[in-house]
């Protein structure tokens, strides 16, 4: 980590400001333009990542175990779990939206898990894989996340429409505020993974 | 000392120092390593995202204002609007949720809008506004909270779900959030980063 690859603005001491975008000597600490702090490399980066994927992984457990949402029909009531959600659109022969919650709510989060995690762990141990294939997979986690925010706002509607009391009326379950903590820490954890750190190994393989 | 054309950005995604000349008429800056977008101004971007960010202003005061989806079931009728979908959640007990659901599709995109307002229109008339940089911060630490666009698709979902079990008439601020969506995103895509910057580097110093 000592030395950086010519060409880069580390290789420098330059800067390129978070905020603004700006190239700035690292040693003025502060961008000149905006004042954000100066930094060569997110600090931490990678254990910041490790930590919020942690963190994810661990909501990811009560989001799918416990009830996203609760149907209460002339008395009884009844809760469902993304994956029970999912089987029951199935059996109603509704196959599209089926695929649109299963992308969204278990396919997405968990690639997300895995591609952050390996991308942590390729880059710590100085692995010698493509870094523009992992670049890529990194704007694909990037832009992904937030789609999977899907389920809940689903939750939300459906608990704020249906209300009609004593016959039918829908209350979101302990799983929809999980997974929505999934989805936030999730992108927090994209957004603390430094991608410029797959690059710093240029120098370790030919690509 | 005008020499925009000499500055060189750092690619935020390899970190490559590339120097960038004047762009023209919708020209993308790619980096040469790693193929990451460092600058595309469009035409008139300023004006463009100023005029969509209007747009999506009044759409979605009207959102909020009229019924968002109704609902009929056996001669029973009940009226879905925005902002009683957050004080109902609210008064059942379900304070974090509501927030997490209203904050990325009205609240955050809301302030978004009076910051990129609150940009926009010093900028346009070269005015020394003393907040411009705090808002340009404010603006891209809030950028990707905001989900409008997946709400869009939520809203398509939960009408599948429930036409099953009832009929559901789409009201007015439906309409009105859909095209609030579209205006937000457009205004947004036309909003270079690199290019605000220097714009507002240019009203402050």
């Amino acid at each position: 980590m000592s030395s950086f690859p010519a060409g880069t603005a580390a290789a420098e001491g330059l800067a390129s400001c978070h905020v603004c975008l700006k190239v700035a000597p690292e040693s003025l600490g502060r961008c000149p333009r905006c004042r954000a702090r100066l930094h060569l490399r997110e600090p931490n980066s990678i254990q910041r990542t490790m930590a919020l994927l942690a963190t994810a992984s661990l909501l990811y457990i009560p989001a799918n175990v416990l009830p996203i949402m609760t149907t209460e029909q002339l008395g009884r009531a009844t809760g469902s779990t993304i994956i029970g959600g999912v089987v029951i659109l199935i059996h109603h022969g509704d196959y599209p939206i089926a695929a649109v919650i299963f992308i969204a709510s278990v396919l997405v989060p968990l690639s997300k898990l895995f591609v952050l995690g390996w991308l942590c762990w390729s880059v710590s141990r100085r692995q010698p894989s493509s870094h523009h294939e992992r670049t890529r997979l990194y704007r694909a986690a990037e832009l992904v996340g937030k789609w999977s925010m899907t389920d809940v706002f689903v939750v939300a509607i459906l608990v704020a429409l249906i209300q009609f009391a004593g016959i039918l009326r829908f209350t979101p379950g302990t799983a929809a505020l999980a997974f929505g903590g999934v989805v936030i820490v999730t992108m927090l954890a994209a957004h603390a993974f430094d991608p410029r750190l797959i690059w710093d190994q240029l120098g370790d393989s030919d690509d | 000392m005008n020499a925009p054309s000499a500055e060189r950005i750092a690619c935020i995604e390899c970190d490559l120092l590339v120097q960038v000349g004047e762009l023209h008429g919708g020209q993308r800056a790619a980096c040469p390593r790693c193929g990451n977008t460092l600058t595309a101004p469009a035409p008139d971007g300023l004006t463009r995202t100023l005029a969509f960010a209007l747009g999506a202003c009044v759409l979605l005061l009207a959102a909020n204002a009229f019924p968002f989806l109704a609902l009929e079931a056996k001669g029973l009728e009940q009226v879905m609007t925005l902002p009683r979908t957050a004080v109902e959640l609210y008064r059942d007990g379900y304070a974090t949720l509501a927030v997490l659901v209203l904050g990325p599709i009205i609240g955050i995109p809301a302030l978004m809008l009076a910051t990129m307002l609150a940009l926009l229109v010093p900028i346009r008339r070269r005015v020394r506004a003393p907040w411009l940089v705090p808002a340009g911060r404010l603006l891209f630490l809030l950028s990707p909270w905001s989900m409008v666009e997946v709400f869009v698709i939520g809203v398509l979902v939960s009408l599948v779900k429930i036409g099953a079990m009832a009929s559901v008439v789409l009201g007015i601020s439906f309409w009105a959030y859909v095209g609030f969506a579209v205006c937000f995103t457009a205004s947004l895509s036309s909003l270079d980063r690199f290019e605000i910057w220097r714009e507002i580097e240019a009203c402050t110093a």
